[in-house]
């Protein structure tokens, strides 16, 4: 049984797209075609405005909270092919960077797990996909990935980190090398996972087909402990697919279909202890 | 992947009109976003207005309930105390040990109950008044469950003293009876009173028959003509056989006794002996187990597991627990009699009277507004070796599954999420993940709750979670300019990058404004030093200045230099630390021998022909020039000086 426990005047003066709350459940972010990106603190039940940030110039799409280690910070994206990277300095939020490298509306933004540092990747309507990697001093490097789905590339999700088996306790701090993955679905109606490389690139390693539509949502499940990988997807085509794979063993990935919805299904989550996934279909809303 | 047996139930987003728009939400850490949206993406907006409201929902709302409150935190200590005593648990002793918990929880649910009814009564709106009655009742119905799976579950009660039992159940859940009792004697005439008949009914329904015998007496007192009824009836109660506790009877014994008591009601009953008093006439045949007689007093009897136990109190005394489930259906239908239909309560009483316990906790789940009762109660069925491994999706057991769910909705509270690690630490497969995922999105408010946090985090030897909480500790005391304060976070999440970043600030910081801050810090470090090479620097370098103040000018001219040699000291600072070599040359007396010298004159000229060329310089960077020429000036002056010196002192007699 659920309660709503609080209702948000955001007064978005458009359709809202994406609200998404922060690490610890303190603060919302909220995104909408009226072009602007607003944080509320919602602490306790209530609902200050805490900043209305302008700086698109169409519909924001997407919004993502970065690690709370980074200190604060949100990205966004929008139909007028920017990515904007917000941050907190001093109580104030402001723009601390624009990416403009996509041709198209960006779709989807996802800020990979904090152990790998901050970075964001970005699927774009132009089917490429960005990573953005924070360098220090403000700056940050751009690897692209062009065509990585035809036609477009619409959602993004990271794997969860996970600790290389052989890891001694290294007191100098050096990072341990961990292995970049992440998953991105597109209008090529397929899942991509991608790899990082030793030398930096971005390589795809596996394609997983089974939607007959485009791909609107992907989401790679939180690790809870257990040697299975496991991703959720939806389609145009109405169907849910859970993908697992047995690390051990293989590099497979076998698909369940979870359940086929009536029309097209939008979008998907899991719940932070990956036992709950959220579906949003067009009608209406299902656990 | 197990079918869903039963719809899940939808919840309607109020001021959302779903059928027509489309949601889309997004999960928390503890709860969900839903807002309107279209998801069609056009780059246009809209001409239809759209819905600028976001809605929060959330599962576990009853955390929130200040009065539920103190069940979560009592019931916490039962759960803790069981789960500990577990090992010591064996043999006879074992059963009562768990009775006698499972006694715990429920006056624990009891004491709860009574609150939240003083709170009904006090509220001041009509509105909450209602809302606490609600609880009340929910919780009523918690304990009546309990109690009956305390019964056939955990005490196992056999044949014989399972009626005693049930007829303690039933006494404890229709309990208005004492206050009319109460009522009724305290009046003039007692047998005149408008409840009489119904209050010696409803002793006799609920087997009190000695109560009962106490008021006919009362009616035989003042009205004469029924005086010899009265004593006739009053001795069939008191002869009843009965099973009492610590009678050497057995059962076949008790059965036959109480055959022909049963043939001495009945012969009582044709011969007429009642006819004049219908009052008298209708106890006689309740007492005889007479289901007409017994469906006459439905009222009374208020609900049909009453009927149930008055049915076997009058009929089947000696009733198996295997036989149960035959009478409880037979009374259900009897009493509703086709005009209702069962209610999720009567099914879950029912489930326990089939002794399944699988089907009472599923429908407890779907019924009830939070895992509490669950989990509590389905933890001591399995400590009572009652559950059969009931594999779930995620391949975690039910009881692990439930106690799961009841702690991850603790966290959603700001404070009781302290009773949720609990619970986590005694799930064995999933709970310490979970307990991971949880405990870093604890909003870390105060430096104290941050403290709280990370002892639990180190206690467990999660060294990530304390790494990450440290780390996010550390910057944000970095960006408050609490450079101490960063310091010791980066040092107690040991990371070595950090500690570098803010040994660094602290650095620059001197160089800036001429003196550290958090000295007691730095001077404290200990084997903490050894985190980052920077570290250890700011460390020696402040032990430098400590010696220079102690004026121990050799071991501090030593420390200076090996600084330097042994590289740690970062190059940039290396003016800085030439510089702070200068008073130790003007000294009177020779302090650093010619050997160091030559060392120090190595490393000045060192970081002199190493000196960046900046292409066109500007005013500020000439003047900048100018000032490092002056000071490698006079640093090459200072230390020339001094080698002569040394030289001369080396070389005489009573110089080294």
């Amino acid at each position: 049984m659920v309660s709503v426990i609080n209702t948000v005047d955001t007064s978005h003066e458009d359709m809202i797209h994406d609200a998404q709350m922060d690490y610890y459940g303190t603060r919302l972010a909220t995104c909408s075609s009226d072009r602007s990106v607003k944080i509320f603190d919602v602490r306790n039940g209530g609902q200050i405005l805490i900043a209305d940030l302008r700086g698109h110039e169409g519909p924001v799409w997407q919004v993502a909270w970065a690690h709370p280690m980074y200190g604060n910070i949100l990205a966004s994206c929008s139909y007028d092919r920017k990515v904007i990277i917000w941050k907190e300095e001093n109580g104030t939020w402001e723009k601390t960077h624009e990416h403009t490298g996509h041709d198209s509306s960006v779709n989807s933004v996802c800020w990979a797990p904090h152990d790998y540092g901050l970075i964001l990747a970005c699927g774009s309507s132009d089917g490429a996909i960005s990573l953005l990697t924070y360098t220090g001093e403000g700056q940050w490097d751009v690897k692209k990935i062009n065509n990585a789905h035809t036609i477009g590339c619409n959602a993004v999700s990271w794997a969860p980190a996970v600790v290389p088996g052989s890891l001694i306790d290294q007191p100098s701090g050096q990072k341990p090398n961990y292995i970049k993955k992440f998953a991105s679905g597109g209008c090529d109606n397929l899942i991509k996972l991608w790899k990082e490389e030793e030398d930096g690139q971005w390589k795809e390693e596996q394609k997983l087909e089974a939607h007959s539509d485009w791909v609107r949502d992907v989401a790679w499940a939180p690790s809870i402990g257990l040697p299975t990988s496991t991703i959720a997807s939806c389609s145009q085509d109405g169907r849910v697919f859970v993908w697992t794979c047995d690390d051990a063993s293989s590099n497979t990935w076998s698909p369940k279909l979870l359940h086929k919805f009536n029309d097209v299904v939008w979008h998907v989550s899991w719940s932070i202890t990956a036992n709950i996934l959220a579906v949003s279909e067009s009608q209406q809303n299902e656990q | 992947m197990e079918e869903l047996d039963g719809e899940p139930i939808v919840t309607l987003i109020p001021g959302v009109n779903s059928k027509k728009k489309q949601m889309c939400f997004d999960w928390g850490p503890g709860e969900m976003l839903v807002c309107e949206t279209a998801f069609n993406k056009k780059g246009k907006s809209e001409t239809v207005p759209s819905c600028p409201f976001i809605h929060i929902v959330r599962k576990d709302v009853d955390v929130y309930s200040h009065i539920l409150r103190k069940l979560f935190n009592e019931s916490h200590g039962i759960f803790v105390g069981l789960q500990r005593i577990e090992e010591e648990l064996t043999g006879k002793s074992r059963k009562a040990q768990l009775v006698r918990v499972s006694k715990n929880y429920r006056s624990v649910i009891r004491a709860c109950m009574e609150e939240m009814h003083q709170a009904a009564i006090a509220a001041k709106d009509p509105a909450s008044s209602r809302q606490f009655s609600s609880q009340v009742s929910i919780l009523s119905a918690m304990e009546l469950i309990w109690n009956l799976c305390e019964i056939l579950f955990i005490e196992v009660a056999p044949a014989g003293p399972l009626l005693l039992l049930l007829l303690d159940w039933v006494r404890l859940h229709v309990c208005e009876v004492d206050s009319v009792l109460a009522d009724v004697l305290g009046s003039e005439n007692p047998s005149k009173h408008e409840n009489f008949w119904n209050l010696v009914t409803i002793l006799v329904l609920q087997g009190r028959l000695d109560e009962a015998r106490q008021m006919l007496s009362k009616e035989a007192d003042a009205s004469p003509t029924s005086a010899g009824m009265c004593r006739i009836l009053g001795d069939l109660m008191r002869t009843m056989p009965v099973l009492s506790p610590g009678n050497t009877q057995t059962l076949t014994e008790l059965e036959l006794k109480w055959q022909h008591w049963h043939e001495e009601c009945e012969r009582h009953l044709q011969d007429g002996t009642f006819v004049s008093s219908p009052h008298l006439e209708s106890l006689c045949k309740i007492m005889l187990g007479d289901e007409a007689a017994l469906l006459e007093q439905k009222e009374l009897l208020s609900n049909w597991y009453h009927f149930l136990v008055t049915r076997l109190l009058y009929s089947h005394p000696t009733v198996k627990p295997i036989d149960l489930h035959f009478y409880a259906q037979s009374s259900l239908d009897l009493f509703l009699g086709g005009e209702s239909n069962p209610e999720p309560l009567d099914n879950i009483l029912m489930a326990a009277f089939e002794f399944d316990i699988h089907q009472v906790i599923k429908e407890c789940s779907i019924a009830l507004s939070n895992w509490w009762f669950v989990a509590h109660l389905t933890d001591l069925l399995d400590h009572c070796k009652l559950l059969q491994s009931h594999n779930l999706y995620f391949g975690s057991n039910m009881r692990e599954f439930l106690l799961l769910e009841y702690a991850s909705g603790l966290f959603s509270h700001h404070s009781l999420w302290q009773l949720g690690v609990d619970y986590f630490d005694y799930c064995p497969e999933l709970g310490r993940v979970s307990l991971e995922l949880h405990i870093e999105r604890i909003p870390l408010s105060t430096e104290q709750k941050a403290l709280k946090v990370l002892r639990i985090c180190e206690q467990r030897q999660m060294t990530e979670q304390v790494r990450s909480i440290c780390k996010i500790l550390a910057m944000k005391a970095v960006r408050n300019n609490r450079l101490g304060s960063a310091l010791s976070w980066s040092i107690r999440a040991k990371d070595a990058a950090f500690a570098t970043l803010v040994s660094d600030r602290f650095l620059r910081d001197y160089c800036e404004r001429g003196c550290f801050s958090d000295l007691d810090l730095i001077d404290n470090l200990g084997p903490a030093m050894m985190l980052s090479d920077r570290l250890t620097f700011l460390g020696k370098y402040r032990e430098f200045h400590r010696l220079y103040g102690d004026k121990r000018f050799v071991d501090a001219a030593s420390l200076l230099l090996s600084l330097m040699t042994s590289q740690i000291a970062p190059r940039s600072f290396w003016m800085t630390l030439l510089t702070d070599a200068l008073p130790l040359l003007e000294q009177k007396q020779v302090i650093f021998s010619a050997e160091q010298t030559y060392e120090l004159l190595r490393c000045l000229e060192d970081l002199a022909s190493r000196r960046p060329v900046h292409g066109e310089p500007d005013a500020q960077q000439l003047q900048d020039d100018d000032i490092e020429t002056t000071k490698v000036e006079m640093l090459r002056l200072s230390l020339a000086r001094n080698l002569a010196r040394a030289i001369i002192k080396e070389g005489s007699l009573e110089g080294s």
